[in-house]
């Protein structure tokens, strides 16, 4: 698998999880809701948006639905988009409710009964959908998911030739975008801090390349990436913050990683291929764009609007109450916010975009069963948002990408290790993310971002307002 | 005189075997009303059961002739009895300016849709709040610290933060569970040129004290709580002067 399929299957992931985590972001970090059961609205979006739009004689299904829609819509242009879109919107409305119905009996409790209680309802929910094969299918999972305008990929636009510069140019261009910003952020660090970071990742990455070799060059590469890590902690000194150094430490074993791996192993040519990462040349005759890469578009749009979305919602006298809630929650009942109310539409809320997250994880792995939805989701996502900073919206898409990145790139050491000690393995990457957040708590507690700041667009001094 | 604003029936409420309020029975006229009683005689209960923070056992809260008892916290302050709490409850995380702009009551952004739609409403609403957080702060000469997280407020600018965002919610009546407790004396006179100030402004008060000069000074009346139930009511001169409220609550020192 070259590495750009990997990286756009990694994005969707990611992308996916965002959405997730925006949505936890709204309960727990700005209105103070430790939802402990949200996977359960990402549960509900992905089974319903399966279940309406699959078809009536589905393979091996058992379970209620078989509500056709994209079939019922078939006389209609783009009738298969519309169908999902609906079932979306439609998955979003019964999560919410679901929520509604969880929130009002469980939402008068104070935070940690409201955990314990949220933990339990999703857990019970969870193994009714396992158990019930009536329902869902239980544990058999749901075959034939409706992924829309699939026929009409891998997307041609003409030769071979047109194919790659067309989408070549805009995967470029992405690339450049952040590489900009990234060299933005770092422009400016102390020039000493700046080498060291350099030095150290090329350090890291001549430590991991000799660790590949095998045999006791293993035990000298890991030496080598150790010391590796120890110049980047004296760079993190001499920067005075860690911010910056480590960005461009990160970027360059990124860069090592992505472009230079290729290059070793299939030479320039492998190298094109990462930068061209939107264009897939073994696509269909004349290479083209293939659908895992229309769903991570499509991911990348439904992050990009949600995260306005909550962006608008907390950036106002409305989410201002939410924050006061979070606070202390007798100040704006006792100024007169009915605080209950508030607290259901942020659950709504919140569950409503985890639920467009199931809708778009069950597109994007085209097979569903509960197995996908257990309660680690949800500890995952606040994995991640306390990662990213809880109360950040920007937090939460690098809280989750440093989560999942971690999480997916260390599979890269089964490798490297017998094939026995797998399960041991998989054990250790959740240890290796367990042990990042606890350095992040005790180093920065507010998490890498911290809470982010407010603006209701009317100027503080009273003027104008900034739309 | 005119009528109570306040009337308080018969409350009652017990917490397990304890009897918290026994039947207690005051009216607050408007003005500068002082609660006064010994520890433990269910004052800040009855603040509770008055602003709907806690049902009450028995009887009946009336504001302006209305009942208000077993009502919302938040529906009460929005009928007018707006309160403050005796261990001040500052928003930490937040600026004093959004400690501030919270307050006002009804405020289109409020509600989440209008926070998405953001008609013209929105903008004079939000831009209404700001501004009178910011004349309020100036008000309590807080507005020095206007930009700074509340939790890293002093003690004494965490009451004054507290009495200006209750004041905020354009209430009648205001209860302040003892907003001079913990106040060094300059601070204190401040507070209390506040309430007399706003007093004169047809804001009315009622407010838990211990010191009795700071009642005497002034109030013009006086409750007296002792045991969950009141004592005497009646001006400051003559319940110092009272036989039981000295046996109860001040003993020899009032003479």
């Amino acid at each position: 698998m070259a590495l750009a399929d990997f990286l756009v299957s990694l994005l969707t992931v990611v992308s996916v999880y965002t959405l997730f985590g925006l949505g936890l972001n709204i309960k727990y970090g700005f209105t103070g809701l430790v939802d402990f059961g949200h996977v359960l609205y990402f549960l509900t979006g992905a089974y319903v948006t399966v279940v309406v739009t699959l078809p009536a004689a589905a393979t091996s299904y058992e379970g209620i639905g078989g509500f056709a829609l994209p079939q019922l819509l078939s006389g209609v242009p783009l009738g298969g988009l519309l169908a999902w879109f609906a079932a979306l919107a439609v998955a979003m409305v019964v999560a919410a409710l679901l929520s509604l119905l969880v929130g009002v009996p469980t939402l008068r409790l104070r935070e940690d009964y409201l955990a314990i209680t949220a933990l339990g309802i999703a857990t019970i929910l969870h193994t009714v959908v396992n158990d019930e094969r009536w329902l869902f299918n239980g544990p058999f999972g749901v075959r034939d998911v409706h992924q829309p305008l699939t026929g009409a990929f891998p997307v041609s636009l003409g030769s071979f030739i047109v194919n790659l510069a067309v989408f070549g140019l805009v995967s470029v261009l992405v690339l450049a975008y952040v590489g900009y910003r990234v060299g933005g952020y770092v422009y400016g660090v102390d020039v000493r801090a700046a080498a060291l970071s350099t030095v150290a990742a090329v350090l890291v990455v001549a430590g991991l390349g000799v660790a590949t070799l095998g045999g006791s060059l293993v035990l000298a590469g890991v030496v080598v990436v150790a010391v590796g890590v120890a110049v980047l902690a004296r760079s993190i000194r001499q920067a005075d913050g860690y911010g910056q150094p480590v960005a461009l430490f990160t970027a360059l074993v990124f860069a090592a990683w992505y472009f230079g791996t290729p290059l070793v192993t299939t030479g320039p040519s492998g190298t094109l291929a990462s930068a061209v990462w939107l264009f897939d040349p073994t696509a269909g005759a004349n290479g083209g764009i293939t659908y895992g890469r229309f769903v991570l578009l499509v991911s990348a749009a439904f992050v990009g609007i949600s995260y306005w979305w909550c962006e608008r919602t907390v950036n106002s006298p409305y989410g201002r109450v939410l924050r006061s809630i979070r606070e202390d929650e007798d100040v704006p009942e006792a100024l007169g916010k009915e605080t209950f109310r508030y607290k259901v539409q942020s659950m709504m809320f919140g569950s409503a975009l985890a639920a467009a997250a199931g809708g778009l994880w069950a597109t994007h792995i085209a097979f569903i069963d509960p197995t996908q939805f257990t309660a680690n989701i949800t500890f995952f996502a606040f994995t991640a948002v306390i990662i990213g900073g809880a109360a950040n919206n920007r937090g939460v898409v690098v809280g989750t990408f440093v989560f999942w990145t971690l999480h997916t790139g260390t599979r890269f050491l089964n490798d490297y290790f017998p094939t026995e000690y797998a399960t041991q393995l998989a054990a250790l990457r959740v240890m290796l993310i367990g042990a990042l957040l606890m350095v992040i708590l005790y180093y920065r507690s507010e998490g890498l971002l911290g809470e982010q700041t407010y603006d209701t667009g009317v100027a503080a001094d009273g003027g104008g307002h900034s739309e | 005189m005119s009528d109570p604003i306040l009337e308080v029936e018969g409350l009652e409420k017990f917490f397990g075997g304890i009897t918290a309020l026994d039947g207690a029975t005051f009216d607050v006229d408007p003005g500068i009303t002082g609660l006064i009683g010994p520890n433990g005689a269910g004052k800040s209960t009855a603040f509770d059961c008055i602003t709907g923070f806690l049902d009450p056992d028995g009887g009946s809260v009336r504001f302006r002739g209305e009942d208000i008892s077993g009502e919302r916290p938040s529906a009460i302050a929005n009928r007018g009895v707006v309160r403050t709490f005796q261990i001040p409850h500052e928003l930490p995380e937040m600026t004093v300016r959004e400690n501030l702009a919270l307050a006002p009551r009804e405020q289109s952004g409020e509600a989440l849709v209008a926070s998405w739609t953001r008609s013209d409403d929105y903008y004079t609403d939000e831009r209404r709040a700001q501004e009178r957080a910011v004349e309020m702060a100036e008000r309590f000469e807080i507005d020095h610290v206007i930009d700074t997280p509340a939790g890293e407020l002093s003690g004494g600018q965490r009451k004054l933060l507290e009495l200006a965002r209750a004041l905020l919610t354009e209430p009648d009546l205001v209860l302040l569970d003892e907003p001079l407790a913990g106040v060094n004396p300059t601070l204190e006179e401040k507070i209390l040129d506040h309430i007399q100030a706003l007093a004169a402004e047809g804001y009315s008060f009622l407010f838990i004290e211990h010191d009795i000069d700071v009642i005497m000074e002034h109030c013009q009346e006086v409750i007296v709580m002792h045991q969950g139930r009141v004592l005497t009511r009646g001006e400051p001169e003559a319940v110092r002067t009272d036989e039981r409220v000295v046996e109860a609550y001040l003993g020899g020192e009032a003479q």
